[in-house]
């Protein structure tokens, strides 16, 4: 069973690629309602993490625990059901479909007849999920236009509303930002934690860029070559020897 | 209604139905008019794997060489009745179709086409050389079959409002499963599969299912083929055939429905218009399908492209 609040637990987590170890004994634990972020140089190993979390490789040892049930292993599809999504480093949505069919499939994976012969022709309204979250991403007005048309930042935020759709507890977020200027880094990472908060979500983060998670993150762990080297607030985090040569060191090497 | 194509499909069906009675109508056109109507047919259902879910079939054939030796099978017995016939040929296809989907789905790229082109041609191997169901040369020479005691289905004019009813039926249901919340899916593994694992869909459960509806349309259109030819051959199960009908939904646009329709018919009838004039006819069909391919990327139908800004493109 889970410890008390905690929505997710990774324990001793390893994923080796023949020869490789990508992950070498990371544990997290991940408390309801945190912003809990994971940082790291490139090629640390946070992608990794985060793909045996969501499903997509089974971990060579170790387990997952979400919301108190072991999910190590199950499938993307079965680890998204519970309650569990996840966003893509690089922009992953349905290109060649509107705006709004993209985020009306996504939502329409929650109502009840989904997967169900019934869904041939018992057509719930999904609009009143898939509506208010465009309008909160500001792609109210592009709802009609192929998603393959967007640009980049609109992208960014439709593959978030993608993953919102499915009504998740928790939220992993690959690199929300990645491809972004500066400033509009700044504005996403805080509508994203206004969203979160606003709807009681869990928000586990990937970032590269140290500076984009300090402010907003409760807890930080950082991973170097696979391993986890530190774990605690920003502040700590900001002061640890070890982090400081992993990302000013790790240059050198 | 306008799930099911609204004003316009009703103009159409209704011309349809009005052709036997235009003044140049013979029982050799009524039955090409059956023949373009039936091809139209498959393609369209083929269209539901192709153009919808981004599956393309290689051995459809299958599905509809099985429907038509089920039917022969029943009518050489003298089981005449079309509501045996049909439901039969749904059984056996059903059948074949979920033990070929489930393993064509199972891996994902190449091995679709791979898979269903490979069962189709041991389905073909099996009956070419199977002597209890005539071997190549098939099973000759069938009864007509009755629509009810009584009531056979023996001039061209009732075999062509048979096609036209399995038309509708088709049309209904394909129109149905693309403006559904399940041709939603399917549209979103066409354009991004892994996506749509990652947003809680069991991918296989959804293509395995396409390929189940394609496959028991196309196999009740094998079914109605040997009332029409008193027929059922090998021949129907050739891969070439599978090849027609991609090619018929490619002529007609991809992911659009009434495409294949219209490419399918144009295809039966280019076939056999050239055909009764050369010998060497694949050579001409190969040069107006080159063009088509080459100047109409989205297919006789994306035409109309031009004429209206209206979208074609699937976007369920």
């Amino acid at each position: 069973m889970a410890r008390d609040g905690l929505i997710l637990e990774v324990e001793a987590v390893c994923k080796h690629f023949g020869a490789l170890a990508a992950l070498t004994r990371v544990s997290l634990a991940v408390e309801a309602g945190q912003v809990f972020s994971v940082i790291g140089p490139n090629g640390a190993g946070k992608s990794t993490l985060f793909n045996v979390v969501s499903g997509l490789h089974e971990p060579t040892a170790g387990r997952v625990r979400f919301a108190g049930e072991d999910i190590t292993g199950l499938p993307p599809e079965a680890v998204n059901r519970r309650g569990l999504a996840k966003t893509f480093q690089i922009t992953n949505v349905f290109p060649e479909i509107s705006v709004l069919d993209n985020v009306r499939v996504a939502a329409q994976s929650r109502v009840a007849e989904s997967g169900r012969v019934a869904s041939l022709w018992r057509r719930s309204d999904v609009d009143r999920v898939a509506l208010p979250l465009l309008d909160a991403f500001g792609l109210a007005g592009r709802r009609d236009e192929l998603a393959a048309n967007l640009s980049h930042g609109e992208q960014r935020y439709l593959e978030v509303c993608l993953a919102l759709a499915t009504e998740p507890r928790l939220l992993l977020l690959d690199e929300p930002t990645a491809g972004m200027t500066p400033g509009e880094t700044r504005q996403a990472t805080a509508l994203i934690r206004a969203i979160a908060l606003e709807r009681g979500l869990t928000l586990l983060l990937i970032e590269h860029d140290m500076s984009v998670v300090m402010g907003i993150s409760d807890r930080v762990a950082v991973l170097h070559f696979g391993e986890k080297i530190a774990e605690g607030t920003p502040e700590q985090i900001r002061s640890d020897p070890g982090v400081i040569e992993a990302y000013l060191g790790g240059a050198d090497d | 209604m306008s799930r099911l194509g609204g004003r316009a499909g009703v103009v159409a069906f209704a011309l349809l139905a009005a052709l036997p009675a235009a003044p140049w109508m013979s029982k050799y056109y009524l039955l090409l008019a059956f023949d373009a109507l039936l091809f139209g047919a498959i393609a369209m259902s083929l269209d539901l794997l192709m153009g919808y879910t981004g599956l393309v079939s290689f051995g459809h054939a299958a599905f509809y060489g099985l429907g038509a030796y089920a039917t022969a099978i029943l009518l050489e017995r003298g089981v005449l009745s079309l509501w045996a016939c049909v439901p039969f040929a749904i059984l056996v296809v059903g059948v074949y179709a979920v033990v070929v989907s489930y393993f064509a789905t199972a891996r994902r790229g190449i091995y679709f086409a791979l898979l269903t082109l490979i069962f189709a041609e041991v389905v073909y191997t099996f009956f070419r050389y199977t002597q209890t169901f005539g071997g190549s040369d098939g099973i000759q020479g069938l009864p007509d079959a009755t629509l009810w005691p009584g009531v056979a289905i023996d001039t061209p004019v009732r075999k062509y409002y048979l096609v036209l009813a399995y038309l509708v039926v088709a049309w209904v249901v394909c129109r149905t499963v693309v403006t559904s919340h399940f041709g939603r899916v399917l549209v979103a593994i066409r354009e991004n599969e892994d996506r749509a694992r990652f947003l809680g869909y069991n991918v296989q459960r959804y293509k395995m299912a396409a390929c189940l509806i394609s496959a028991l349309l196309t196999g009740v259109a094998g079914a109605i083929y040997p009332m029409r030819s008193a027929f059922a051959t090998p021949d129907l199960m050739l891969w070439t055939e599978s090849g027609e009908f991609i090619i018929s939904v490619m002529i007609g646009g991809l992911g659009t429905l009434v495409g294949p329709v219209v490419g399918g018919a144009f295809f039966t009838i280019l076939r056999d218009k050239v055909s009764s004039v050369v010998d060497w006819y694949f050579i001409v069909i190969g040069v107006v399908l080159i063009v088509i391919v080459l100047f109409m990327p989205r297919g006789l139908l994306g035409l109309r492209r031009l004429l209206t800004p209206h979208r074609w493109r699937a976007t369920a």
